[in-house]
Protein backbone atom coordinates (compact mmCIF):
# COMPACT_ATOMS: atom_id res chain seq x y z
CA UNK A 1 0.00 0.00 0.00
CA UNK A 2 2.91 2.21 0.18
CA UNK A 3 2.99 4.92 -2.07
CA UNK A 4 5.72 4.94 -4.43
CA UNK A 5 6.78 8.62 -3.38
CA UNK A 6 6.17 7.74 0.27
CA UNK A 7 9.35 9.33 1.88
CA UNK A 8 11.81 6.65 4.39
CA UNK A 9 14.48 8.55 5.69
CA UNK A 10 17.04 5.97 7.16
CA UNK A 11 20.33 5.32 8.51
CA UNK A 12 22.28 2.21 8.02
CA UNK A 13 25.18 0.75 10.46
CA UNK A 14 27.16 -2.15 10.21
CA UNK A 15 30.53 -3.16 12.35
CA UNK A 16 32.19 -6.31 13.09
CA UNK A 17 32.69 -7.03 16.85
CA UNK A 18 35.31 -9.68 18.02
CA UNK A 19 32.75 -11.66 20.26
CA UNK A 20 30.41 -14.46 19.70
CA UNK A 21 27.01 -13.89 18.98
CA UNK A 22 25.62 -14.94 22.22
CA UNK A 23 27.65 -12.28 24.15
CA UNK A 24 27.59 -9.64 21.68
CA UNK A 25 22.96 -9.92 21.58
CA UNK A 26 23.45 -10.06 25.47
CA UNK A 27 25.95 -7.13 25.54
CA UNK A 28 23.50 -5.16 23.61
CA UNK A 29 20.25 -5.63 24.73
CA UNK A 30 21.07 -6.85 28.47
CA UNK A 31 23.76 -3.98 29.07
CA UNK A 32 22.56 -1.06 27.21
CA UNK A 33 23.54 1.23 29.68
CA UNK A 34 27.55 -0.02 29.51
CA UNK A 35 27.94 1.43 26.23
CA UNK A 36 25.15 3.63 25.49
CA UNK A 37 26.28 7.96 25.64
CA UNK A 38 25.46 9.00 28.68
CA UNK A 39 24.59 12.25 27.93
CA UNK A 40 21.93 10.80 25.26
CA UNK A 41 19.28 10.29 28.79
CA UNK A 42 15.30 11.59 28.00
CA UNK A 43 14.38 11.38 31.95
CA UNK A 44 15.50 14.47 33.85
CA UNK A 45 18.46 12.76 35.37
CA UNK A 46 21.31 10.37 34.22
CA UNK A 47 20.29 6.58 33.38
CA UNK A 48 21.43 4.22 35.60
CA UNK A 49 20.21 1.14 33.53
CA UNK A 50 18.47 0.65 29.64
CA UNK A 51 16.04 -2.37 30.21
CA UNK A 52 14.63 -4.06 26.87
CA UNK A 53 12.41 -6.71 27.85
CA UNK A 54 12.71 -9.55 25.98
CA UNK A 55 9.79 -10.56 24.14
CA UNK A 56 7.21 -9.12 21.68
CA UNK A 57 5.25 -6.06 23.35
CA UNK A 58 8.10 -5.65 26.00
CA UNK A 59 8.99 -2.08 26.66
CA UNK A 60 12.57 -0.90 26.17
CA UNK A 61 13.29 2.24 28.76
CA UNK A 62 15.87 3.90 30.63
CA UNK A 63 15.44 4.05 34.74
CA UNK A 64 17.10 7.53 36.18
CA UNK A 65 19.17 8.12 39.10
CA UNK A 66 16.16 9.64 40.36
CA UNK A 67 14.16 6.17 40.22
CA UNK A 68 11.78 7.43 37.51
CA UNK A 69 11.67 5.42 34.55
CA UNK A 70 11.24 7.14 30.80
CA UNK A 71 9.99 4.61 27.65
CA UNK A 72 12.17 4.64 25.00
CA UNK A 73 9.95 2.14 23.11
CA UNK A 74 8.64 -1.73 22.69
CA UNK A 75 10.21 -4.37 21.30
CA UNK A 76 8.44 -5.35 18.02
CA UNK A 77 10.15 -8.69 16.60
CA UNK A 78 11.87 -10.78 19.00
CA UNK A 79 14.39 -13.41 17.59
CA UNK A 80 17.32 -13.67 19.89
CA UNK A 81 20.13 -14.15 19.24
CA UNK A 82 19.35 -12.94 15.73
CA UNK A 83 17.27 -10.47 15.45
CA UNK A 84 15.54 -7.58 17.61
CA UNK A 85 12.95 -4.72 16.23
CA UNK A 86 12.51 -1.85 18.33
CA UNK A 87 10.04 1.04 17.83
CA UNK A 88 11.90 4.16 18.65
CA UNK A 89 9.49 7.12 20.14
CA UNK A 90 12.58 9.66 21.28
CA UNK A 91 12.37 13.02 19.47
CA UNK A 92 12.70 16.47 19.78
CA UNK A 93 10.23 18.09 21.52
CA UNK A 94 7.81 20.50 21.10
CA UNK A 95 8.40 22.93 23.98
CA UNK A 96 11.60 21.86 24.77
CA UNK A 97 15.04 22.21 23.87
CA UNK A 98 15.90 18.27 24.99
CA UNK A 99 14.88 15.33 23.06
CA UNK A 100 11.89 13.76 24.69
CA UNK A 101 10.01 10.45 24.49
CA UNK A 102 6.29 10.11 23.29
CA UNK A 103 4.76 9.15 26.39
CA UNK A 104 1.44 8.11 24.42
CA UNK A 105 4.32 5.85 22.24
CA UNK A 106 2.05 6.33 19.19
CA UNK A 107 3.24 4.29 16.34
CA UNK A 108 2.43 7.03 13.88
CA UNK A 109 5.00 8.97 15.52
CA UNK A 110 7.73 6.20 16.30
CA UNK A 111 10.49 5.46 14.09
CA UNK A 112 11.82 1.57 14.32
CA UNK A 113 15.26 0.34 14.72
CA UNK A 114 16.45 -3.29 13.56
CA UNK A 115 19.33 -4.66 15.02
CA UNK A 116 20.53 -8.05 13.28
CA UNK A 117 23.41 -9.80 14.35
CA UNK A 118 24.97 -12.81 12.18
CA UNK A 119 28.15 -14.79 13.61
CA UNK A 120 31.42 -14.40 11.13
CA UNK A 121 33.33 -17.47 12.46
CA UNK A 122 32.78 -18.62 15.91
CA UNK A 123 34.33 -15.55 17.54
CA UNK A 124 32.84 -12.29 15.65
CA UNK A 125 30.00 -11.39 14.86
CA UNK A 126 28.46 -9.06 12.43
CA UNK A 127 25.99 -6.28 14.01
CA UNK A 128 23.96 -4.59 11.07
CA UNK A 129 21.39 -1.83 12.60
CA UNK A 130 19.05 -0.01 10.14
CA UNK A 131 16.74 3.05 12.06
CA UNK A 132 14.24 3.45 9.56
CA UNK A 133 11.23 5.74 9.67
CA UNK A 134 12.99 8.77 10.61
CA UNK A 135 10.83 11.54 8.98
CA UNK A 136 8.19 10.57 11.87
CA UNK A 137 10.79 12.92 14.44
CA UNK A 138 9.88 15.74 11.51
CA UNK A 139 7.07 16.72 13.90
CA UNK A 140 9.11 18.34 16.40
CA UNK A 141 11.26 20.81 13.92
CA UNK A 142 11.66 23.61 15.57
CA UNK A 143 13.73 21.63 17.82
CA UNK A 144 15.66 19.98 15.17
CA UNK A 145 17.31 23.24 14.07
CA UNK A 146 19.15 24.01 17.38
CA UNK A 147 20.19 20.47 17.97
CA UNK A 148 21.61 20.36 14.59
CA UNK A 149 22.91 23.50 14.66
CA UNK A 150 25.11 22.86 18.16
CA UNK A 151 26.50 20.03 16.25
CA UNK A 152 27.61 22.07 13.27
CA UNK A 153 30.37 21.51 10.69
CA UNK A 154 31.31 18.15 12.82
CA UNK A 155 28.55 16.46 12.20
CA UNK A 156 28.55 17.22 9.04
CA UNK A 157 32.29 15.89 8.78
CA UNK A 158 31.37 12.53 10.77
CA UNK A 159 28.35 12.00 8.91
CA UNK A 160 30.39 11.88 5.58
CA UNK A 161 33.53 9.93 7.47
CA UNK A 162 31.08 7.46 8.38
CA UNK A 163 29.14 7.15 5.11
CA UNK A 164 32.58 6.44 3.73
CA UNK A 165 33.49 4.15 5.89
CA UNK A 166 30.13 2.31 6.18
CA UNK A 167 28.74 3.22 2.56
CA UNK A 168 25.80 4.19 3.73
CA UNK A 169 23.63 5.34 0.90
CA UNK A 170 22.52 8.62 0.69
CA UNK A 171 19.20 9.46 2.11
CA UNK A 172 16.28 8.86 0.18
CA UNK A 173 14.68 11.72 -1.56
CA UNK A 174 11.48 11.62 -3.46
CA UNK A 175 11.20 11.36 -7.11
CA UNK A 176 10.25 14.21 -9.18
CA UNK A 177 6.80 15.43 -8.87
CA UNK A 178 3.86 14.24 -10.90
CA UNK A 179 2.15 17.16 -12.09
CA UNK B 1 4.40 15.53 10.75
CA UNK B 2 1.85 14.32 8.59
CA UNK B 3 2.53 17.27 6.10
CA UNK B 4 6.55 16.22 6.23
CA UNK B 5 5.39 12.87 4.51
CA UNK B 6 2.90 14.65 2.31
CA UNK B 7 5.23 16.69 1.04
CA UNK B 8 7.78 13.99 0.12
CA UNK B 9 4.92 13.24 -2.78
CA UNK B 10 6.36 16.81 -4.02
CA UNK B 11 6.03 20.11 -3.77
CA UNK B 12 2.49 21.14 -2.67
CA UNK B 13 0.26 24.46 -2.34
CA UNK B 14 -1.19 24.75 1.40
CA UNK B 15 -5.09 24.30 -0.05
CA UNK B 16 -4.07 20.94 -1.48
CA UNK B 17 -1.80 19.71 1.64
CA UNK B 18 -5.37 20.85 3.59
CA UNK B 19 -7.40 18.78 1.63
CA UNK B 20 -5.52 15.84 1.82
CA UNK B 21 -5.05 16.21 6.09
CA UNK B 22 -7.75 16.07 8.81
CA UNK B 23 -6.31 19.36 9.56
CA UNK B 24 -7.66 23.27 8.83
CA UNK B 25 -5.78 25.18 6.09
CA UNK B 26 -4.42 27.51 9.03
CA UNK B 27 -2.97 25.14 10.96
CA UNK B 28 -1.36 23.49 7.63
CA UNK B 29 0.21 26.84 7.62
CA UNK B 30 1.34 27.40 11.30
CA UNK B 31 3.16 23.62 10.79
CA UNK B 32 4.83 24.64 7.47
CA UNK B 33 6.15 28.04 9.27
CA UNK B 34 7.75 25.54 11.68
CA UNK B 35 9.24 22.82 9.21
CA UNK B 36 10.46 26.12 6.98
CA UNK B 37 11.97 27.76 9.90
CA UNK B 38 13.63 24.65 10.83
CA UNK B 39 14.68 24.28 7.65
CA UNK B 40 12.97 21.28 6.19
CA UNK B 41 11.00 22.83 3.24
CA UNK B 42 11.11 25.57 1.36
CA UNK B 43 8.57 27.66 -0.04
CA UNK B 44 8.65 29.72 -3.90
CA UNK B 45 6.26 31.11 -5.66
CA UNK B 46 4.52 29.40 -8.98
CA UNK B 47 2.37 31.80 -10.85
CA UNK B 48 -0.46 32.81 -8.09
CA UNK B 49 0.25 29.80 -5.58
CA UNK B 50 3.23 29.29 -3.65
CA UNK B 51 4.40 25.29 -3.01
CA UNK B 52 6.13 23.86 -0.60
CA UNK B 53 8.48 21.55 -0.74
CA UNK B 54 10.84 19.41 1.43
CA UNK B 55 14.53 21.18 1.32
CA UNK B 56 17.14 18.04 0.55
CA UNK B 57 19.50 19.81 3.07
CA UNK B 58 17.09 19.87 6.00
CA UNK B 59 16.17 16.17 4.99
CA UNK B 60 19.90 15.17 5.21
CA UNK B 61 20.37 17.14 8.63
CA UNK B 62 17.55 14.92 10.14
CA UNK B 63 19.03 11.86 8.57
CA UNK B 64 22.74 13.12 9.73
CA UNK B 65 21.73 13.49 13.82
CA UNK B 66 21.00 9.64 13.79
CA UNK B 67 23.89 8.77 11.94
CA UNK B 68 26.06 10.46 13.91
CA UNK B 69 24.37 9.05 17.19
CA UNK B 70 24.30 5.60 15.86
CA UNK B 71 28.19 5.80 15.27
CA UNK B 72 28.90 7.19 18.35
CA UNK B 73 26.97 4.47 20.59
CA UNK B 74 27.58 1.89 18.10
CA UNK B 75 31.47 2.39 18.42
CA UNK B 76 31.07 2.50 22.33
CA UNK B 77 28.89 -1.14 21.73
CA UNK B 78 31.82 -3.10 20.20
CA UNK B 79 34.40 -1.71 22.58
CA UNK B 80 31.68 -3.33 25.66
CA UNK B 81 30.80 -6.37 24.25
CA UNK B 82 34.72 -6.87 23.08
CA UNK B 83 35.68 -5.96 26.82
CA UNK B 84 32.87 -8.20 28.20
CA UNK B 85 35.06 -11.24 30.53
CA UNK B 86 33.75 -14.71 29.38
CA UNK B 87 32.38 -15.35 32.76
CA UNK B 88 29.85 -13.27 31.98
CA UNK B 89 27.63 -15.15 31.06
CA UNK B 90 24.79 -14.01 28.63
CA UNK B 91 21.57 -13.98 30.16
CA UNK B 92 22.88 -12.88 33.75
CA UNK B 93 21.52 -9.69 35.29
CA UNK B 94 24.19 -7.82 37.31
CA UNK B 95 23.25 -6.85 40.68
CA UNK B 96 22.07 -3.25 39.93
CA UNK B 97 19.64 -4.35 37.66
CA UNK B 98 16.02 -5.12 38.61
CA UNK B 99 13.05 -6.57 37.36
CA UNK B 100 10.52 -3.48 37.47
Amino acid sequence: MANAAELDLRVFKSIRVKAPIERTFAVFTEQMETWWPASHHIGKSPFVAIFIEPRVGGRWFEQNADGAHCDWGKVLAWDAPHRVRLSWHVGPGHDSPDWVADPTLDMAKASEVEIRFRSDGSDATVVELEHSRLERHGEGAEQLREIFDSHGAWSFILAHLAARIDGTPAPVLPPAPEQ
Amino acid sequence: MAIFQKLAAGPMAVNELAGRLPVTRPAVSQHLKVLKDAGLVTDHRDGTRRLYQLDPKGVERLRTHFDRMWSTALNAFQEAAEATLPQDKPGEKHGKRRRT
